[in-house]
């Protein structure tokens, strides 16, 4: 990796900005979320009030998950790192104002004012209307007009892992939005299921997960100082998910109509797709090499449970896509769980490590060290105890409906474990609370003096040296 | 070693450019393009001439059933397993989708799936159940759309109207289809030899066990011996919510009911009565069916209904009776038989089966009230005008000696 002779510069207002915006849009989501886990416990929460019926609220989560936490927290890391990557800056400061207001004015605010006013789709990770999803679209192009040519450059002599996914992601999402969005409304009935479920992976095979693997393997080296376990290992990887992904999609409708061999693709993808993650974080885990599970610093700290709940996750999705099990648990409160272990796992730690580890190097951001460490462990205690009871619930709700059991009593028997779930929305909630505290107070700068960096020193140049010693040509 | 280094990351761009988008595409044929095209002709074959599309209404009622998010706890397809086929009826297939853009299949279930829902219940029914689910299934968790209506469940706004009549949509192409559109299809889905495919048609088209069915329809035989304790937990759970806690059909969601819901503490019900209105549900009324428990749950509600009737009548004088029976002879037994059956020559016609007063004995007060006002939403009609007075008395007493507590069989 060669640079030019002037260090890159990290717009921090920008990293700063979609840190923000990430932070804010989460506890919008999040409150969505509790509200329609509440509504299942006592549903008259709400009654009456439109906007406030479970329906629409879970469309406002899900799309603000997606789109307001993870987007704006990816913009952020993206910022940090893709100049560091690259030796060069992104595009313009000035085009970063505009996706960053398009972003979240164009895309978010109206997104969520529509759903909840009831103008929508039905359609999953896709609820915004088509109005919104114009803008969607023209924010992949702008972000990809940001960050990609930095890639480009004349004297780039070789790609360090996260870049390759970085480009993926944004790429790909690019192409996969409008499959996943608009062939639906115009394709009817099981031919555009067929393509919803490829877009309902998509979404997390082509978006979420490329950048929140680019933030593991970003982080890891930058963190730790220790180099990659396998250069070789990271290409493969990368290689075998953007080839096994997308044909994972099907898996969403195991014994439907749609023809059997592509239930069938889907399903074999899912299993190798399994066996890929687990090649992927084996070399992520083994480039840790004694650092511990638990990392003294929480950027790193975040980044490594995510990597394990990564491998949790897929081993868990690779076999509930199986004929199997997916008959008794598909439709279940185990998919719900699942769901969340990714997004609320694997994700969300991911986006945070990767806020946080960008947020340290901003010279005049607050930090609250302490403050982050908890917000890590209420998160994890609060994920571990929201998947574990919804993938009981989903087990109870399988037996029951393979049973000759009235419908209903698989309502009655998944309650206590709603409630359960209801519940760890309070860690989780109190994770949040103290990861924007994190960000929010402390002295400023004593991010940079908590990884050890002394001031005066230049982070950006500091840390390409770090990832220059990981990122070995590929 | 740099400018080389630097034209290999060119190549290898390149060769990601093509290997990427070449994957990517792969996907979006394999999963999505092809199998539309195996899917289109499926529907092209196996589709009726004729298949019916939705009407206006039933257009703009499926557009609130996809802004309110219904998709994301009732599924709208029944998948090729057994578990689902018995629960729901016959799988999905491509052709009775076609007219969906987009699609409402759904990946969650908590409430039960709803393909085949239209006929399973009433409008009155659904109307209730928007308005205020709960006053309808006590246990149920399902949001109310109480904004859909003016105020209550009998002043529905269009909305609504048009989201009742879009869920009495549901399923419609395939039951109009008939034995005929099945057999068609069967033939000409090319799926001789698919195991899978072949579950299409095996089974019930609706396994509903809500649905109601004509009366006396295979009623199974009840065992004698009855958990008292469980029969009222059942009524509580399932019941009362219309029929009221005492059986006086004093239920939250009685008043938007039509008709009403029986006041059980009124009536005398021989068991076989009680049995057939559980196991069959009451055709035409807000009455399901209750399949989905079993005798020993049937025995024990049962119980429940006939310990609401309390209290003996005072004795009928002859006279009277012979008036009564004179007076049903002439104006009554079109509807409700010679003998009371319920088995009269227009019963037939009827969408409400006319009352059988061998399994079923009113009060006399609720036996005059009928005569004297008719029962709402159904074709018994008010006799006052028509009867004199004492013609009422005598026809209300004379239809309350029918009554065989045996069952009248």
């Amino acid at each position: 990796m060669s640079r030019d002779e002037a260090a890159p510069r990290v717009e921090t207002s920008l990293v700063y900005a979609h840190g923000v915006a990430a932070l804010t849009t989460l506890f919008v989501s999040v409150a969505f979320g509790i509200l329609a886990s509440i509504q299942l416990l006592s549903p008259e929460t709400g009654a009456g009030t439109p906007w406030l019926s479970w329906g629409r609220i879970r469309y406002a989560h899900t799309q603000g998950i997606m789109l307001g936490w993870l987007g704006n927290a990816f913009f952020a890391f993206l910022y940090h790192a893709v100049p560091i990557l690259t030796g060069r800056n992104v595009t313009s400061a000035t085009l970063g104002r505009w996706l960053f207001a398009l972003w979240n004015f164009a895309v978010l605010l109206p997104g969520w004012i529509l759903v909840l006013a009831g103008v929508s789709q039905p359609l999953e990770w896709a609820e915004f209307p088509i109005g919104v999803d114009a803008f969607v679209i023209a924010g992949l192009a702008l972000a990809a007009i940001q960050f990609l040519p930095a890639f480009f450059g004349r004297r780039l002599e070789s790609l360090y892992v996260s870049s390759w996914y970085i480009i993926g992601g944004l790429v790909f999402t690019q192409l996969a939005y409008p499959m996943g969005n608009i062939v639906p409304e115009v394709v009817p009935g099981a031919q555009g299921a067929a393509f919803s479920g490829l877009w309902i992976h998509d979404a997390v095979g082509l978006f979420v997960t490329p950048l929140a693997v680019a933030i593991l393997y970003f982080v890891i080296p930058a963190a730790s100082g220790r180099p990659i376990y396998s250069h070789f290992l990271s290409m493969l990887g990368f290689w075998l998910l953007f080839l096994v992904y997308p044909l994972n999609g099907t898996h969403h409708y195991v014994y439907s109509v749609i023809p059997m061999e592509a239930q069938l693709t889907a399903i074999a993808a899912s299993a190798i797709l399994g066996v890929t993650v687990i090649l992927v974080v084996f070399n992520l885990l083994m480039s840790l090499r004694g650092a511990g599970i638990f990392p003294r610093d929480a950027g790193l700290k975040f980044v490594v449970m995510s990597t394990i709940m990564y491998l949790v996750v897929s081993i868990q999705g690779s076999l509930q896509a199986q004929m199997a099990i997916n008959q008794a648990v598909h439709f279940s409160d185990w998919v719900i769980g699942h769901s969340h272990l990714a997004m609320l796992g694997f994700a969300t730690f991911a986006a945070a490590g990767g806020l946080v580890h960008a947020w340290q190097r901003i010279p005049w951001a607050r930090y609250n060290a302490r403050a982050v460490t908890w917000s890590y462990w209420l998160l994890l205690s609060g994920v571990m105890m929201m998947v574990a009871s919804l993938t009981a619930a989903g087990i109870v709700e399988a037996r029951l409906w393979q049973s000759d059991a009235p419908w209903l009593d698989s309502v009655r028997a998944a309650r206590p474990f709603w409630l359960l779930r209801s519940l760890a929305g309070i860690p989780i909630t109190a994770g949040f609370v103290a990861l924007l505290a994190g960000l929010m107070t402390g002295p400023r700068g004593a991010g940079l003096r908590d990884v050890g960096v002394v001031a005066g020193a230049d982070p950006v140049r500091d840390m390409t040296s770090v990832l220059n010693r990981a990122g070995e040509p590929a | 070693m740099t400018a080389r280094a630097g034209r290999a990351l060119r190549i290898a761009y390149v060769v990601a450019a093509v290997a990427g988008v070449a994957f990517f595409v792969m996907s979006v044929a394999l999963l999505g393009v092809w199998p539309g095209r195996v899917l289109d002709r499926q529907v092209r074959a196996m589709s009726p001439e004729r298949a019916l599309g939705l009407t206006v209404s039933e257009e703009r009622g499926r557009t609130i059933y996809g802004r309110e998010g219904c998709a994301y706890c009732h599924t709208q397809q029944i998948r090729f397993v057994h578990a689902d086929i018995r629960r729901f009826g016959a799988p999905t297939l491509a052709w009775e989708t076609r007219f969906d853009f987009p699609h409402l299949w759904g990946t969650r279930r908590i409430g039960p799936d709803l393909a085949r829902a239209g006929s399973v219940r009433t409008d009155d029914w659904h109307l209730a159940h928007l308005f205020a689910p709960r006053s309808v299934v006590t246990d149920s968790v399902m949001p109310s759309y109480a904004w859909l209506f003016d105020g209550s469940p009998d002043r529905p706004l269009q909305g609504v109207r048009d989201l009742v009549v879009y869920l009495q949509s549901l399923g419609r192409a395939r039951e109009l289809a008939g034995p005929d559109g099945e057999a068609r299809a069967r033939e000409r889905c090319d799926c001789a030899g698919d195991h899978m495919m072949q579950m299409a048609f095996g089974s019930a088209l609706n396994a509903s066990p809500a649905r109601t069915r004509t009366s006396g329809t295979d009623v199974p035989v009840l065992p004698v011996s009855v958990n008292e304790r469980r029969g009222r937990q059942l009524y509580a759970a399932n019941c009362a919510s219309c029929h009221g806690p005492r059986g006086a059909g004093d239920g939250p969601a009685a008043a938007s009911l039509v008709p009403a819901p029986s006041d059980l503490s009124s009536h005398e019900y021989a068991t076989a009565r009680i049995v057939d209105a559980l196991w069959n549900g009451v055709a035409g009324t807000a009455m399901q069916a209750w399949r989905d428990y079993p005798p020993d749950d049937l025995a024990a509600l049962t119980g429940v209904v006939q310990g609401f009737h309390g209290g003996q009548d005072a004795a009928v004088p002859d006279s009277l009776l012979a008036t009564g029976e004179r007076v049903y002879v002439a104006n009554c037994v079109q509807c409700h038989g010679r003998d009371g059956r319920g088995d009269g020559s227009a019963a037939g016609e009827l969408t409400i089966a006319p009352t059988n007063f061998r399994t079923q004995r009113p009060s006399m007060n609720s036996s005059l009230r009928a005569m004297r006002e008719g029962v709402r939403g159904t074709r018994m009609a008010s006799w006052t005008g028509r009867l004199s007075e004492s013609e009422i008395v005598a026809v209300a007493a004379y239809v309350r000696s029918l009554y065989e507590s045996n069952g009248g069989r």
